[in-house]
């Protein structure tokens, strides 16, 4: 400590200090998990040599990769039906005036607030009370209604994107398009949807990640054949100290922060180009 | 994210919620709920068997070796209790794609109860002669008309000798040694267990029905508790092994599999006695690939297959055949096959009249909520 | 955002088309989510509150509301009391310990840091928040075993051990870095916002750093800390899988109680349904709270 920098010096150190000491606080479980994922012992806390055998146990398990490919399957199917339902809805929501406006935003925010424990209960009662009687044992729990549960959470969170965005948005684009002769439909293709897409993309990769990390929701509504990741992790940590699922985590830390880039850059892009319009 | 929720002004939301309250109490109740339960049989893959099992009765071997035999793919599920297993073929749908399950004794009383099995068709099955006498007349299934027995043994307590001195011999150690085992013990996921390992402890019987007893039981058990980590039935085993804990209440097949890892870890069947316990093959009723199925039972029952697994998972064959093949070495394992003066003490688990089963689930939701 | 209605009308249409499609299109636009939304959310929450109506209900029974045995039992019985009680207690420890620790890492961020830092500062620091919940709780569990990584330093340093894993103060931990990053989130928007010009005036009128922090800084930041405060008592209350991986056999939750109800051992769909709407109507009042505390807040600045 140098006494020209004086003064302030106490405070500046207290504060790196802390700062540094929370961010260590967020990283050491992620840390943890990736020092173990190569740590040769499966039960001790101290480092007993080098290995890649978690990784090469988790590459070759066809249940972890069936599960994976279950989440895959059912968070792309929900994202997909929920980005043109939830982009619909946010564009309607913000050209419309109707009574019951409120409401209906209310409860199209309903999802964000309510915890993920009654969503799950709801669809599950929903679905014992009125859709498996009335469709006479057509409907069953199965991959599709897992699909349909995710979709209401995943409509909530990419209609709050690109709710976001509409407000932000030139509202004379589309009346200048159908002043021009567009139909709305050519309208809504070629002026609104180009300048909403930033925004629709951000929404998805959020709710993606939302519904590949989704436990709760998954295990009421799954049918027999269907067991998700979550599932499939939760119930292998339940069994006790797996190694292999410090591999698992590595691997989709680096998926998950690859795909939090890719938001990220996005939204940068659409923002800088928001700032030049 | 939370700013939405100041989006909607807050008459909106209550006036409509309310609306839509008041809704819902005019409207006709009488409904009913639904068994989530898939009522057709599923006309399954023929070459697909799913099997719903308890963790340690399979392995990558058994299964290709039965690809092998018959050419169908086995698809296994496991569950850590009988109560999650009963569950899922009581609720959720998911119990209907199996076509082959383990549960244990009493449960297998309380799914003929349900009409959830099929009857066997014991002329499709192939060696039931080789099980020992003992197992073919069962108290929960007279006849075995539902069920193969497939693993049997007793329920105690593992241990780490290092670390216990004086070792645990009976079930009241748990309750002396209440402070030095804080946290460090675990005991099963299994109501009918506790509760009877509590009751055997008082000198009841694992099967008490009589409510005086079962309430003893549970306040004995509740006085235990704080000192108890989890209620386990597999996840004992890492963290016995790790060293994060000293003891654990488990079934005998598992303490051979954890001893074999760490000769420092015991098993005692308690002195006062404990329980006996028979897990077992059914098939469910309206399964979707009986053929399969009874393939499964008959590769099962075969003695090569049946000593073969036993030498490689360790449990207890009840398949007088198969035993014949064993290794003398696992024969004499009194912990995989007690001897007669252990088997003396315990108890088979019998199924209950619904009012002490009722006691039983309430007393051991109590218990794990409080 | 007028509506599109009067200018279509302008248009050169018949006047039959142009109301016709001037109803088609926000149909076209708000139905499919409305009906969605309606029938997996709404009609369901008002089912489960129908349900919680019937004591002891269980799949294949037909429901008929008698009353409010399920709620009596609840406020009742000491047991389930004392689990509702323990939620919340979970939720508003976790609310304060990510506020009081959550607040210095915002207000640094936000208003010491050098600008070109800010951004990346925010995003690395709530970047954990993108991987798997499970997964992060499953840390806890190695960092926190007895013989796990924190006791394994401990001891290299001398330090006797600490036993935490399967008791509260692992539920708060998880709970905490869970719901940290959301609470610094919310923080940060909000004090990024803050009029600087206030902090610059009550330094030329006399007033210390602190003075300054407690009577302009925490109060135009109110808004902030109220929401983020509720996200993070909101979905505490409904943690799951916090509770459920290193809580143990003490900690039992309303969420964990309810997972009981319909999946686990004991089956009681009515009792079940009770439980949820009690975290129904904790939440919306919590959330009323807020909307309340937000107008008078709002009306004093």
């Amino acid at each position: 400590m140098t006494p020209t920098r004086s003064s302030l010096n106490p405070i500046v150190l207290l504060q790196v200090g802390f700062i540094l000491l929370m961010f260590g606080f967020m990283y050491l479980p992620i840390l943890v998990l990736a020092v173990f994922s190569f740590n040769e012992s499966p039960y001790s806390a101290g480092w007993k040599g080098f290995t890649l055998q978690w990784y090469q146990r988790f590459f070759a398990d066809a249940r972890i990769l069936s599960a994976l490919s279950d989440s895959l399957v059912i968070a792309i199917l929900a994202v997909a039906i929920a980005a043109v339902i939830g982009t619909l809805m946010a564009v309607g929501l913000a050209k419309y005036r109707f009574p019951g406006k409120g409401l209906y935003q209310s409860i199209t925010y309903l999802p964000l607030i309510i915890p993920d424990i009654s969503i799950a209960v709801a669809t599950l009662v929903f679905l014992a009370s009125i859709a498996i009687p009335l469709s006479g044992g057509l409907i069953q729990l199965s991959l599709s209604t897992v699909v349909a549960a995710h979709v209401v959470f995943c409509i909530s969170y990419i209609a709050l994107v690109v709710s976001t965005r509409m407000t932000n948005l030139n509202p004379h684009l589309e009346e200048a398009a159908l002043d021009l002769g567009a139909t709305p439909t050519q309208a809504f293709v070629k002026v609104l949807l180009p300048e909403l897409a930033p925004a629709i993309l951000s929404g998805c990769l959020l709710a993606f990640v939302l519904s590949m990390d989704d436990f709760l929701i998954a295990s009421f509504t799954a049918g027999g054949g269907t067991n998700t990741l979550p599932m499939e992790i939760f119930s292998r940590i339940r069994r006790g100290v797996q190694p292999d699922i410090n591999a698992l985590s590595v691997v989709l830390i680096l998926v998950s922060g690859l795909l939090f880039g890719l938001a990220e850059s996005i939204r940068y892009q659409s923002e800088r180009r928001r700032r030049g319009d | 994210m939370p700013r939405s929720l100041l989006w909607s002004s807050r008459r909106q939301f209550l006036t409509g919620s309310l609306t839509a309250l008041s809704g819902t109490l005019l409207s006709g109740c009488g409904w009913t709920l639904a068994e989530v339960r898939q009522d057709a049989p599923k006309v399954g893959d023929r070459n697909e068997l799913r099997i719903y099992t308890w963790s340690n009765y399979i392995d990558q071997v058994l299964l290709e070796e039965f690809i092998g035999q018959t050419g169908v793919r086995v698809i296994a599920d496991t569950y850590d209790s009988n109560d999650v297993m009963l569950g899922t073929f009581q609720a959720g749908g998911r119990g209907s794609i199996y076509s082959i399950v383990y549960p244990s004794d009493y449960a297998v009383a309380k799914m003929i109860d349900l009409k959830l099995l099929a009857e066997l068709d014991k002329s499709r099955i192939v060696g039931l002669e080789n099980i020992l006498a003992k197992f073919q007349n069962s108290q929960y299934d007279p006849g075995n008309r539902f069920h193969v027995p497939i693993s049997w043994g007793t329920t105690g307590l593992i241990y780490n000798s290092e670390k216990l001195d004086p070792p645990p011999d009976d079930w009241d150690y748990l309750w002396q040694h209440q402070d030095k085992l804080s946290r460090r013990m675990t005991l099963l996921s299994e109501p009918r267990e506790v509760m009877g390992a509590s009751l055997r402890s008082l000198g009841f019987s694992y099967n008490a029905t009589d409510p005086g007893e079962l309430k003893q039981a549970y306040a004995r058990l509740a006085e235990l508790k704080p000192a108890i980590a989890t209620f386990t039935t597999d996840a004992w085993r890492d963290q016995l092994l790790a060293g994060d804990l000293w003891l654990a209440m488990g079934y005998s097949i598992d303490a051979v599999l954890v001893a074999q890892e760490n000769p420092k870890l015991k098993y005692v069947v308690p002195k006062s006695g404990s329980s006996l316990w028979v897990d077992t093959l059914v098939i469910p009723a309206n399964a979707p690939n009986p053929e399969a199925a009874y393939a499964w039972i008959n590769y099962m029952l075969q003695p090569a297959v049946a000593s073969q697994v036993t030498e490689r998972l360790l449990f207890a064959t009840p398949n007088a055949a198969a035993y014949d093949q064993l290794s003398t070495q696992l024969r004499d394992d009194e912990t995989l096959f007690p001897p007669d003066s252990v088997i003396e003490r315990c108890e088979n688990l019998e199924p209950l009249p619904q009012k002490a089963e009722e006691m039983i689930e309430k007393y051991w939701t109590q218990l794990t909520s409080g | 955002m007028s509506s599109q209605v009067s200018t279509s009308a302008d248009k050169p249409r018949t006047a039959l088309v142009g109301r016709l499609s001037s109803w088609l299109e926000p149909l076209a636009l708000l139905a499919p989510a409305g009906v969605w939304l309606g029938l997996l959310l709404v009609i369901p929450v008002l089912l489960i509150f129908q349900l919680s109506l019937v004591p002891g209900i269980r799949p294949g029974q037909v429901v008929n509301p008698s009353g409010i045995e399920n709620y009596l039992q609840i406020v009742q019985e000491p047991i389930y009391l004392r689990v509702v009680l323990r939620s919340l207690m979970f939720a508003l420890g976790t609310t304060l310990i990510c506020l009081v620790l959550g607040f210095p890492v915002a207000y640094l961020i936000a208003l010491v840091v050098p600008k070109q830092w800010r951004n990346l500062l925010l995003v690395g620091f709530v970047l954990p928040l993108w991987t798997s919940s499970l997964l992060r709780s499953y840390a806890w569990i190695t960092i926190l075993r007895p013989t796990g990584v924190l006791n394994t330093f401990l001891k290299a340093v001398g330090l006797p051990a600490i036993d935490i894993l399967n008791r509260p103060p692992a539920v708060f931990i998880g709970m905490s870095y869970s719901l940290l990053p959301y609470m610094v989130l919310i923080l940060y928007a909000s004090l990024e916002k803050l009029d600087r010009r206030l902090l610059e005036a009550a330094a030329d009128l006399g007033a210390n750093p602190f003075q300054a922090f407690w009577r302009v800084t925490v109060p135009q930041s109110l808004p902030g800390i109220a929401a983020g405060c509720l996200l993070v008592f909101i979905t505490g209350l409904g943690d799951f899988i916090d509770p459920e991986l290193l809580g143990g056999a003490s900690s039992m939750t309303m969420a964990r109680l309810i997972y009981n109800q319909f999946l686990g051992v004991t089956r009681n769909w009515g009792f079940g349904s009770a439980l949820s709407m009690v975290i129904i109507l904790a939440v919306s009042l919590a959330i009323a709270l807020l909307l309340k505390y937000g107008d008078r807040s709002s009306a004093n600045l």
